[in-house]
């Protein structure tokens, strides 16, 4: 239809469009990368560690009192400590670990299977007393959990009885049971109990889902304790845990802080790149749609008596409003076809200079559509008052 | 001619108040973004060492188990080297008489008992360390002075404090000479650090870099007397056994280790010094692997250790091309503005205005524009900038520095010239006479 003459019309004001094509281009390119990089933040926050966050307390005590130099004692205070947190109305399992979900790290080392292909594999490795598994809500999946008899707290011991996590199952026995097998480790040889899942701790190394328990307590700097509450029962639960532990001993101070607040923090630069990236993408459609509003307005001011002879010639309101938006079309199909190169482009550029994730098209196809969109509402404006133009306009004289 | 060209720019924009303000608000919000997510780009990969970093060196050695290397995050950009040193290592390391300065240091936390009228006693993270540790990271006293080579050597019981601390304990009073218990003995206060937080904590990158130094400093030496164990990162992987003795004396890797050195040349015979060390402690059957050491200058460690994460890179880049899109916007408004004007620009062409003067004051326009919009920007970009700064670290702050600033002012003006050039451009082309008739 019009398409001819449309473009031959924009041909004549080159620069001005040119400009309103490559303010799409980069916006595409923006917007998509934008929301490339917002879902991969998003999909490393949405991994599920398998655990009750919500509902989990971290307690630590930081004892100065003389006695907590003997091991004996930090042992026998740490098993009344479980007592005395088990005590509090709303508490529903506690165990005493240096494991805290969320915090970024941890504790690994080597491991292997006892009599396996000798190929050892880091882990992480946590002290654990009976409890963990209710209290973090996993599931033991073979074989049985660790009991108080399978606590060995000898420093010089070089054998600990402990359970470990499916997926570290899988890479140590390669689909056969681990249940009755040993493991080898920097402190020894350890027989496997049980196997529980799931597991996900992020790491620093790509570790995040092998995990040993050893059965033992956690005393040396002071006793550590993950504490799991009733949904609901944490505001109630958390003031109390200081006051029962100091009645047992104030030799010490004592810190909790909830899984929660760990994994905010964790989470924190996170939330700063999908703020500032959504900002962008706010900005930038806004930025653009302005431009294309001033752009339309502009060619609507300049082209009044056309318009108005168009009128004249027995041109109806739609096919005035049709002309402003196919005009618009057309400059923004120009703007996307280069907007996809340049979008693929600056993701090269991010994937290998800053270790970006790899465009996903369907980001770019939802660009497409936004910017078609943001074209029509921005056009639509601009062009129905052109239509009001009225064809008495062709009649008047300079 | 400036001034004359100025005052008729001035008076241009404000005859058009609101579309003045439209193009100014588009420069700020440009500037803002871009000036922002920059700045904290640069607050990570800033220099934390200021014409000294290069000098500065972190040292590595490769100890680890003879059956695997030391892992890494997989991506490769991590040397597969343990990211610290032994204990036993680190005092040999020591004797070296090539650095201008050095330290080994390890974080680790004991119990602070202040007056029990002024507190309970607390647990408190504390740094070990040499005396040149001062010296070699800037770090700023309010009272006294670090501890000298002779505490070193005879691990005398002095301790720096940081300024709150001393407020804590001394109510914020010159403390030099005042005694503190910590742990099982007494230490003498030598000196108070003035308030000191680099943004990012460079003398130990090994665990959360952006957080606070620590409260209290003790010499290194004390470590096999109080029986101190390390609190930070700690790297191992043989077993060792249950005594405190055996464990200084394994390979467990937890001391981190600086030297500065004067010349390349020192640099050089540095790093012979390093391997000639690992070389000979092979002879007694120590570090199995293959020898493999590393003598990085503190930037090239920050980028090692990966201090600048890449989204914030990117981050960076996304805001300028933000503002480029808010300049290349203007732009078109620029072009309508200033060929509306077209009449009155053919009169002064007429009256004996050169293209260049009527050029040159169209571009003054813009620029003014842009500058007003950079300062907008630039203030609202410090607000947000100490948003996001509590949001990384309670203490942590972030604002423009002088380079920054630099930056922004640079960005505007450019923002203003890439907005203005072509409108200037068309407008002083024009011919008068068509305009005239």
């Amino acid at each position: 239809m019009e398409i001819g003459p449309i473009t031959r019309a924009l041909l004549r004001n080159k620069t001005r469009f040119a400009l309103i094509v490559l303010q799409i281009a980069v916006t595409l390119a923006v917007v998509t990368n934008a929301v490339n990089m917002i879902s991969a933040e998003r999909k490393e926050m949405q991994k599920p560690s398998g655990f009750d966050d919500e509902n989990i307390l971290s307690v630590r005590s930081r004892p100065f009192s003389p006695e907590f130099d003997k091991q004996e004692y930090r042992i026998a205070s740490a098993e009344s400590d479980l007592r005395a947190l088990r005590g509090i109305p709303g508490v529903v399992a506690v165990s005493n670990t240096n494991f805290l979900p969320w915090q970024g790290g941890g504790n690994s080392g080597e491991a292997k299977a006892a009599g396996g292909d000798g190929s050892s594999y880091r882990t992480q490795q946590y002290v654990v007393t009976p409890g963990i598994l209710q209290t973090l809500g996993v599931k033991l999946v073979s074989g049985r959990d660790i009991r108080d008899a399978d606590i060995d707290d000898d420093p010089a011991s070089t054998h600990s009885t402990v359970m470990i996590s499916r997926q570290l199952e899988k890479l140590l026995f390669k689909g056969k049971s681990a249940v009755g097998q040993e493991i080898d480790t920097a402190g020894g040889t350890n027989t496997v109990v049980g196997v529980f899942d799931p597991f996900y701790n992020p790491y620093g190394w790509p570790i995040h889902e092998y995990c040993i328990f050893y059965a033992g307590h956690v005393s040396r700097s002071g006793a550590r304790f993950l504490v799991r509450v009733k949904p609901g029962s944490m505001k109630s639960v958390a003031p109390m845990v200081e006051q029962r532990l100091l009645a047992t001993n104030d030799g010490r101070n004592v810190e909790s802080k909830t899984i929660s607040e760990i994994k905010d923090r964790y989470f924190t630069q996170g939330r700063i790149v999908i703020g500032a990236m959504a900002m962008v993408i706010l900005l930038i459609v806004i930025v653009t749609g302005l431009g294309i509003v001033g752009m339309t307005s502009f060619s609507v001011t300049e082209r009044t008596r056309q318009i108005g002879t168009r009128r004249a010639l027995g041109a109806t309101k739609p096919a005035i409003i049709r002309y402003f938006l196919m005009e618009n079309w057309i400059i923004t199909n120009s703007g996307l076809l280069l907007g996809i190169a340049l979008a693929y482009g600056l993701n090269y550029v991010l994937v290998t200079r800053t270790a970006g994730v790899k465009l996903d098209w369907r980001f770019v196809a939802a660009g497409v559509a936004l910017l078609w969109a943001q074209g029509i509402v921005a056009t639509l404006a601009p062009a129905t008052r052109a239509a009001a133009v009225s064809p008495v306009i062709a009649t008047r004289t300079v | 001619m400036l001034a004359y060209n100025t005052r008729v720019a001035a008076k241009s924009l404000r005859r058009h108040p609101l579309l003045t303000a439209i193009i100014v608000a588009g420069i700020a919000l440009g500037i803002w973004a871009s000036t922002t997510f920059t700045t904290v780009r640069h607050m990570f990969a800033r220099d934390p060492l200021p014409g000294r970093s290069d000098r500065v060196f972190y040292i590595r050695m490769d100890n680890w188990d003879p059956a695997a290397p030391y892992p890494t995050d997989g991506r490769g950009k991590q040397k597969a080297i343990p990211p610290q040193i032994t204990y036993r290592d680190s005092l040999e390391l020591m004797r070296s008489q090539i650095p201008l300065r050095q330290t080994a240091d390890y974080v680790t936390q004991t119990v602070v008992y202040p007056d029990r009228k002024i507190s309970r006693p607390y647990t408190e993270r504390v740094r070990l360390c040499f005396s040149d540790f001062f010296a070699m990271f800037n770090v700023p006293f309010q009272y006294g002075h670090g501890w000298d080579k002779r505490a070193d050597a005879n691990a005398e019981q002095v301790v720096v404090i940081d300024s709150a601390t001393n407020q804590k304990l001394f109510g914020g009073a010159n403390s030099v000479g005042k005694r503190i218990r910590i742990a099982d003995r007494e230490f003498t206060v030598i000196g108070v650090l003035a308030p000191w937080r680099p943004f990012i904590r460079m003398y130990d990158m090994t665990q959360n870099f952006v957080g606070e130094p620590e409260p209290i400093f003790l010499p290194f030496n004390l470590t096999p007397r109080m029986q101190l164990r390390p609190f930070g990162n700690v790297d191992g992987w043989q077993n060792i056994g249950p005594k405190y003795e055996d464990f200084l004396a394994s390979d467990v890797d937890f001391v981190q280790y600086w030297v500065e050195l004067r010349t390349p040349a020192d640099a050089a015979s540095y790093r012979r010094f390093i391997d000639d060390y690992v070389r000979q402690q092979k002879k007694s059957g120590r570090f199995p692997r293959p020898l493999n050491n590393s003598v990085l200058s503190m930037r090239d460690m920050m980028t090692e250790m990966g201090v600048v994460r890449p989204q914030l890179t990117a981050m960076a880049v996304m805001s300028i091309l933000f503002l480029v899109i808010c300049s290349m916007n203007l732009t078109g408004l620029l072009l309508g503005k200033f060929l509306a004007r077209a009449p009155e620009v053919s009169v002064r062409r007429a009256l004996g205005a050169t293209r260049a003067d009527i050029f040159l004051q169209h571009v003054i326009e813009c620029e003014l524009v842009g500058i007003a919009g950079g300062i907008i920007g630039m203030l609202l970009s410090i607000g947000t900038l100490r948003i996001i700064g509590k949001l990384i670290s309670d203490t942590a702050r972030m604002s423009l520095d002088l380079e920054m600033i630099g930056a922004a002012v640079l960005l505007s003006l450019v923002a203003g010239l890439l907005a203005g050039v072509y409108p200037a451009w068309r407008i002083c082309t024009l011919q008068p006479a068509v305009q005239l008739k």
